[in-house]
């Protein structure tokens, strides 16, 4: 026995000094020469898929790439490498951690000083006004944009008696009225829940169609006063008065669950949900359709890239960005991997137009998700974007629940949102 | 209660001396053994099968035959055997560190007297109020300092001492090795260390292995740190690891429940070859005397 | 005395008796009355320093921080108490600390009293199947917490949970184990004592080996059953050790994380649209990495601190009294 813990207490202090002594550790990146860089970016947007298509055209070049999490995994885990620690030279950043990071934008290297003032005019503009500081400093390029869309489910709409033609379709529901009037249809022809939930199938994407949101333009916070808020929140709560509710509340497991079984026929699609709804119901193949949502323009996430300050190789990383991240290189990561191009000069690429999912019934995804976001008016996206969106969502949810009456929501929301705001 | 007095005779009442353990016991027993296995048999479930089986009613509680099938993508998706390696390493050095350097200070703590020792200890026991959440952005910084950020060794140090480890080794030596002893082994010219090496420690030697067991464990388990201070895919341990299977927003349960069961597999064998001498040990008397 | 010094010998080893007596005295005994005094000092030093390096100096740097707005990769500008006085107005952090204290009654106390009860059981000498038994109940302690807090989540799933299925069977209604406070509470408490139960049961039995057997084999030869036995054998000969698990459940208890981190109710870092099972330490967490508030944060981890630290007061003062009864 004795024997055996010496051992293992050697073994281990072994362990420790040939730990401590690799290479590789400790302070050096895996560098072998300049054409190395660090790559950081979450899950489930196949970076992977762009890195390899970059180290076959530029085989000197040597990336490293880390999946590191969840995208607010990976904010957090940038977060604790600008406090303090190895920063990668490329991060990719997610629309709803961006304001965070620009609040501190000597964080990030200006991409002005490698050229990206020369190339910005290819970037949709309300995009990169969001990684563009108030003095003109570009702090990250955009990789892509979700745009909006109703996915449906053909075969349910056929069981309860609605069109399955997806400019039908589109056209049941111009506004979000008529789609209320539309889900209580399909209510009654089928006794099942038409919506997955109201808080974000309705309210995140309703808001998210005004002109201002929880900003006004002079760049204070207006939330409580802005009337087209007040109006998205109203919209919701008639919308969950009437019913039409699965009341699953987005990415929770009864809500893949419900996806895979029907128990709800459509939901606000950003063109990257599409891939989840792949995964969660692979069973449901073919039984599903886009169509345009009501309103007619939306956008859900989209990515930037972006490069720290302390990196110890941001021109490898520029290289990639400028590449990658040109019309050309946008447009053919959307061909692979679904992600829409923020460069609206390849939105009418005979390519983008013509492409389709099969798993989509066809529906020419390009088309679709490009003309949803074109229509959109930009506003401003303040650093407490984040904090006040989520106490609304929160809020509707509570509504959802149970937990909280209609008559009362906003002014529980309000509440909710001042104490977030205070901390 | 007075054992001694008794009117029945000896034979007989050393035949009626020990009750049986009535079957309404054994019963409840067993509700208590399929608790504490079903989530992780349903877990294996999950991984044999697919997303679909975890959330089909009636449930679904038989192995299917995709095992293979989703162990290979998890190994497809992270570089899940150097994740194996990485934890084995951590889980080991912090188990033995635990045992030995909690048996040292316990040591210290029960058997030696030297100026400051109970307000030493009491400091012991207050610092198992610092939860470790607290500390991870300060110990971060630390570890950027070291130039130990994305090591093994970030994990390993901070977790090689335990003050409940102190606690335990404290309590067992207090009531395993009494000053008789010990004084005798003084009178024979031992010196403290030899004390400690050739007679506490081995005959603390069940509590101690329980000791590094529980280190091993918390270690194979431990994930918050570890995710905030190791980067590099080679790097991770299992539980990192299989967080990474994880999607962005939600979850592949398949792919996920196969992971974890995967990362939990290890620590069964363990514990299956481990588990009995361990128990037996703790029954053969942690406590002698 | 003869019987232990040869027993001592025997111990240590005839090299080491051997050598103990070949060295010159006067040297022998210098060297080691230098090394004798400071030996306690340096079986304990690794524990203090890496403690210090690793334990103290983050929470004091906790203390500095909370004093402070500050911006983990921005501004930091000191702001005295303001951090504190905000905290006292926070209907969160008071929803937190309900949530905290009872998730930590609702854990607790089942658990202990059942890992009392199993322990007393496995203790038997008549039990068959004895080490399967006590095998098995450490298995949800080996479990990995991520994956088993995924498992329980998909179980207590409100439409497609195992859980609601069986409620239903019951002719009782679906629980949304997420919008409620008791309910989400009563989940978390559910997952944090299956994990520890077989833990603290280990404990229990450890520490009942130390019980004479003939206790327990008097008390049924004067007639006691085993409820009696238990009552008047088993818990008084626990006491201290079961001082010992309050208070570490208890400080457990004060810190429970990754089970309402993972749960994942709706997203985020708050456990819950109204945060129903938000715990102290992850409403920390989320304000420090959610929000990037390490100074409010702080904040909340001085106040976990003092409350951690009068709970043990509390404890081992009751301990101390508890052991001074002890016959």
């Amino acid at each position: 026995m004795k024997r055996l813990i010496t051992t293992a207490a050697v073994f281990a202090s072994a362990v420790l000094l040939v730990v401590g002594c690799s290479p590789g550790s400790g302070g050096n990146s895996a560098s072998s020469g300049s054409k190395t860089f660090e790559f950081w970016s979450f899950t489930q947007i196949n970076q992977k898929a762009d890195v390899d298509v970059y180290t076959k055209a530029h085989p000197d070049v040597h990336i490293k790439l880390t999946e590191v999490g969840s995208t607010s995994e990976t904010a957090q885990a940038l977060t604790t490498a600008l406090a303090g620690g190895k920063v990668p030279d490329l991060v990719l950043i997610q629309g709803d951690d961006l304001p965070k990071f620009m609040q501190s934008p000597e964080n990030f290297v200006d991409l002005n000083t490698f050229g990206a003032d020369k190339v910005k005019g290819n970037y949709l503009d309300w995009v990169l006004k969001q990684s563009t500081t108030k003095d003109g400093k570009t702090i990250g390029i955009p990789t892509d944009v979700g745009g909006m869309a109703i996915a449906y489910r053909t075969d349910l709409f056929k069981a309860a008696g609605l069109p399955t033609d997806r400019d039908e379709v589109s056209k049941l529901w111009p506004t979000w009225d008529a789609f209320l009037e539309v889900g209580k249809k399909y209510v009654q022809a089928t006794g099942k829940a038409f919506l997955d939930n109201t808080p974000t199938s309705i309210f995140f994407q309703a808001v998210n169609q005004g002109t201002e949101r929880y900003y006004d333009t002079d760049h204070k916070l207006s939330y409580d006063k802005n009337p087209q808020v007040k109006a998205a929140f109203d919209l919701t709560l008639k919308v969950f008065a009437s019913g039409i509710s699965a009341k699953q509340a987005s990415f929770s497991s009864g809500w893949t669950a419900a996806m895979s079984k029907g128990d709800f026929a459509v939901v606000s699609a950003p063109s990257w949900l599409l891939n989840q709804i792949k995964t969660n119901a692979p069973g449901t193949a073919g039984k599903w359709d886009i169509a345009t949502i009501p309103g007619g323009s939306g956008n859900w996430g989209g990515s930037f890239l972006a490069i720290p300050k302390r990196a110890k190789n941001p021109n490898a990383a520029w290289n990639y960005i400028a590449e990658m991240q040109s019309p050309a290189g946008e447009l053919a990561h959307f061909l692979s991997q679904g992600s829409l191009p923020t460069t609206p000069s390849v939105y009418s690429d005979p390519q983008l137009v013509a492409k389709t999912d099969p798993f989509f019934s066809n529906a020419p995804i390009g088309k679709i998700y490009t003309q949803s976001v074109v229509g959109i008016k930009p506003f401003y996206i303040g650093p407490e974007d984040g904090t006040v969106g989520t106490e609304l969502l929160n809020t509707l949810t509570s509504v959802e629940q149970g937990k909280v009456a209609p008559a009362n929501a906003w002014d529980t929301a309000l509440t909710n949102v001042k104490n977030a705001l205070r901390g | 209660m007075n054992p001694t007095r008794s009117t029945t005779t000896p034979a007989s009442r050393r035949r009626r001396s020990v009750n049986r353990v009535p079957r309404v016991v054994y019963a409840l027993l067993g509700v208590m053994v399929l608790l504490s296995v079903f989530p992780l048999y349903w877990m294996f479930v999950v991984s044999t099968t697919d997303s679909a089986t975890a959330t089909s009613l009636p449930p679904h509680v038989l192995p299917g035959g995709n095992f293979l099938h989703l162990a290979r993508l998890v190994f497809d998706t992270v570089p899940f055997v150097r994740a194996l390696i990485n934890s084995l390493i951590v889980a080991t050095t912090i188990g033995v560190g635990q045992a030995v350097l909690s048996a040292l200070a316990g040591f210290a703590f029960a058997k030696l007297s030297f100026p400051g020792r109970n307000a030493l200890f009491l400091f012991v026991v207050l610092t198992m109020t610092v939860p470790a959440q607290l500390a991870v952005i300060p110990q971060y910084l630390i570890m950027s300092k070291l130039g130990w950020v994305d090591t093994l060794q970030a994990v390993i140090v901070p977790g090689l001492v335990s003050a409940f480890g102190i606690f335990w080794m404290r309590q067992h030596i207090s009531n395993t090795l009494d000053d008789e002893l010990m004084h005798a082994a003084r009178v024979d010219g031992a010196t403290t260390w030899q004390i400690f090496w050739r007679i506490a420690f081995p005959l603390v030697r069940p509590a101690a292995l329980v000791l590094g067991l529980f280190g091993f464990v918390y270690a194979w388990n431990d994930f918050l740190w570890p995710f905030i201070v190791l980067k590099s895919p080679e790097r991770y341990t299992v539980q990192i690891a299989i967080k990474a299977l994880q999607n962005n927003r939600d979850i592949d349960l398949g792919l996920a429940m196969s992971g974890s069961f995967l990362a939990t597999l290890p620590l069964l064998v363990l514990f299956a070859f481990v588990g009995r001498r361990l128990v037996q040990g703790i029954m053969e008397g942690a406590f002698k005397g | 005395m003869s019987g232990k010094v040869t027993a001592v010998t025997t111990m240590l080893g005839p090299a080491t008796a051997a050598e103990n007596t070949t060295r010159p005295t006067r040297y022998r005994h210098i060297q080691q009355g230098v090394r004798e005094r400071l030996a306690p000092y340096t079986y304990v030093a690794p524990f203090f320093l890496l403690f210090f390096v690793f334990g103290l100096f983050p929470l004091l740097f906790t203390f500095y921080v909370a004093l402070f707005e500050w911006d983990p990769i921005g501004e930091h500008h000191y702001v005295g108490l303001a951090n504190f006085s905000q905290l006292v107005h926070d209907p969160r952090f008071w929803g937190a600390l309900r949530n905290t204290f009872s998730i930590w009654v609702l854990s607790t106390v089942p658990q202990l009293l059942l890992a009392l009860g199993m322990a007393h059981v496995l203790n038997h000498v008549r039990l068959r199947a004895a080490t399967l038994f006590r095998m098995s109940v450490l298995v949800p302690y080996i479990t990995s917490v991520a994956a088993t807090t995924i498992v329980f989540a998909q179980l207590f799933d409100r439409d497609y949970g195992m859980l609601n299925w069986f409620l239903q069977l019951l002719g009782l209604q679906h629980v949304d184990f997420t919008a409620s406070v008791w309910a989400s509470n009563i989940m978390i408490a559910v997952m944090v004592a299956w994990r520890w139960t077989g833990y603290n049961t280990l404990l229990y039995l450890a520490s009942l080996q130390a019980v004479p057997r003939e206790l327990f084999e008097a008390a049924a030869a004067d007639g006691a059953n085993g409820w009696k036995q238990f009552r008047h054998v088993t818990i008084p000969a626990l006491r201290p050790i079961i001082a010992f698990t309050v208070v570490t459940s208890t400080i457990g208890g004060l810190q429970i994380f990754t089970e309402p981190l993972l749960a994942n109710t709706v997203g985020g870092l708050t456990c819950g649209a109204a945060r129903q099972c938000q715990t102290l330490t992850l409403f920390l967490y989320e304000q420090a990495f959610g929000r990037f508030h390490f100074g409010y944060g702080a904040a909340v981890g001085v106040a976990l601190f003092v409350m951690t630290v009068i709970v043990s007061a509390i404890n081992y003062l009751l301990v101390t009294r508890i052991r001074s009864e002890r016959p």
